[in-house]
């Protein structure tokens, strides 16, 4: 199955990523090939039963939701590129 | 001391017989990481002033007659599993600066063991890829044959090991990326059952999948380094509350009377001759051993790739959602809070990452969610069904670990369908949440080494280190020679 532009324009936003003319090109190409593998899954034709998953988690064995110590806020910080005590991000206007 | 393919066992009598400190043989690693590492480029960070800190400190627990299986002993460690204060790249320029400020629960198992950290090896970027070529900072070589793939995604831990750059490393296994790149490096790896490791601190690629396990030269070793980290942990609610037998209890028994599946499908025309001979070849020496071999069949294979592609990635798609620039990873730039975001994930991931968080919202958005998303959910239980019949009859499962031997460097550059389809062996594993491990099994005419994998049932790891310990009696490995 061809995908075409308007298809890869919407998952790109979804995704919030973008591509130049000649990547969105080349990404149409791949994403075409790609999708044609997926499409093989449609002629299975079992449907899926949320019930018999079993996988849930089992909330009994959950930890019980107590106050405890945390990381410290320095070492925290430590990754971020500006800060002042807190977490400094960018100035953008919309 | 030769460390060519040296066992954690023997560095454990070594260093208990103070035939050698911890400090040294940990300098004994990090001379040779300097000499091969810049050819083969299986570490992303080597930790030199650490390793030698922990080496001390072991020697310390050696000296007082505290030592534990792996006090002392040098490892390496995938660069997705966070450690405390040492860079955690992922091998992306997403993560090109991140030190975590935590360890993960594999980390603080092994600090509780005294390990040493020789460094952390590479891997496809955010663990996508089978080859380590998507590496934004080290594209790892087979120490085999260096113009080939050492295999992905865990290839700097499997070539780490397999040059003898350590002993044994941390892996991690979302669609078969510590069983292949075993394979392809001609070292031993295991992906535990799901929930048997906990994923605390392993950055998610797929959470439903992802499970970290152990590579070393060996099933014995493989089952010591499990033995360290295996246990429920209660910062991961998906590890299981379960029994942590020692996995090496079964080691050395025969194996008389196991009963060995040969599903067909896993040894179809998809399959190199080579490597269909090879293993077939390994299940008659352990027929000579006592097991038997059983014919089966699991249709569901036919659908595996797409069905875990589409589970894999849309779980990606939404993991990955995290790294914006803002709140984490690579910060670029823009006028507007959305610009900002898309420019940071342009600049910070890679062009296989990109297309599978493409093909994740593909699945997950409106209109194709019943038709990919939910439809592979229903192909996930198809294949815990056909296993489960399968495992009705049999013991464990054996089949190639991948379709080819290491494949050059390039040869699967810009064809994303020739990769993907190239986990065939893999994936259901994953799907299924089984423990599976691969073994060399063989050479190819040129030396390249041949893996096989033996699958178990849920939380039987015992049976599959035990059955692949069985014919690694037999057989005798050959060292890279670098």
């Amino acid at each position: 199955m061809a995908v075409d532009m308007k298809t890869i324009e919407h998952l790109c936003s979804l995704s919030k990523l973008s591509y130049d003319e000649e990547g969105m090109e080349k990404v149409m190409g791949e994403m075409g090939s790609i999708i044609d593998l997926m499409d093989e899954i449609k002629s299975f034709d079992l449907a899926y039963d949320d019930t018999k998953d079993g996988n849930e988690i089992r909330f009994a064995d959950t930890r019980e939701d107590v106050p405890e110590e945390s990381f410290p806020t320095e070492k925290l910080l430590a990754n971020a590129e500006n800060t002042d005590g807190c977490y400094v991000v960018p100035k953008v206007v919309e | 001391m030769d460390l060519t393919r040296a066992k954690i066992r023997d560095l454990r009598s070594a260093l208990d017989e103070k035939k050698i400190s911890a400090a040294e043989l940990c300098g004994e690693y990090l001379k040779r990481i300097g000499e091969q590492d810049k050819n083969l480029l299986s570490y992303i960070t080597v930790t030199k002033e650490k390793a030698l800190s922990d080496a001390e400190n072991a020697q310390k627990l050696i000296d007082a007659g505290k030592a534990t299986a792996l006090t002392g002993i040098p490892l390496a460690v995938k660069d997705n599993i966070c450690t405390d204060g040492v860079k955690t790249t992922c091998s992306s320029r997403m993560l090109e600066n991140f030190i975590p400020p935590y360890n993960a629960t594999v980390i603080e198992k092994l600090n509780a063991e005294g390990y040493v950290l020789l460094g952390k090896a590479s891997m496809d970027e955010f663990a996508m890829g089978g080859s380590t070529q998507t590496s934004a900072f080290a594209k790892t070589r087979n120490p085999y044959d260096l113009e080939r793939v050492p295999g992905g995604s865990s290839g700097g831990s499997a070539a780490a090991v397999a040059a003898s750059l350590a002993p044994a490393a941390l892996g991690s296994d979302t669609g078969g990326s510590i069983r292949q790149p075993a394979s392809f490096c001609g070292v031993t790896g295991i992906k535990p059952t799901y929930g048997r490791v906990s994923r605390y601190g392993l950055v998610a690629f797929a959470s439903s999948l992802d499970q970290i396990g152990p590579i070393a030269n060996d099933a014995h070793d493989c089952a010591i380094l499990l033995n360290a980290i295996c246990g429920h942990d209660r910062h991961d609610a998906t590890s299981a509350r379960v029994e942590t037998p020692d996995f090496t209890a079964k080691l050395g028994q025969p194996i008389k009377g196991m009963k060995i599946a040969l599903p067909k499908e896993f040894y179809s025309d998809a399959i190199d001759d080579c490597v269909k001979k090879s293993v077939m070849d390994a299940a008659h020496e352990l027929e000579k051993q006592g097991a038997i071999l059983v014919d089966c069949s699991m249709p569901g294979l036919k659908y595996a790739i797409p069905a875990y592609y589409l589970i894999a990635c849309a779980e990606a798609a939404s993991n990955l959602s995290r790294f914006d620039g803002i709140k984490y990873g690579y910060r670029g730039e823009g006028r507007t809070f959305g610009e900002l975001i898309v420019d940071s994930r342009n600049k910070g991931f890679g062009e296989e990452v990109k297309r599978r968080i493409l093909l994740g919202n593909y699945a997950l958005s409106s209109g194709y969610y019943d038709a990919y998303y939910k439809k592979a959910l229903a192909l996930k239980q198809e294949i815990i069904k056909e296993y489960s019949e399968i495992f009705g009859q049999c013991d464990v499962i054996l089949t190639p670990t991948a379709p080819t031997p290491a494949y050059k460097i390039g040869a699967q550059d810009n064809d994303p369908v020739k990769m993907y389809t190239a986990d065939i062996c893999t994936v259901t594993v994953n799907i299924a949440g089984l423990p599976g491990i691969s073994t060399t099994c063989g050479y190819t005419e040129n030396g390249l080494p041949i893996g096989m994998s033996i699958i178990g049932k849920r939380f039987d790891e015992q049976t599959i280190l035990q059955c692949a310990d069985a014919f690694e009696q037999g057989f005798s490995p050959v060292a890279p020679k670098l």
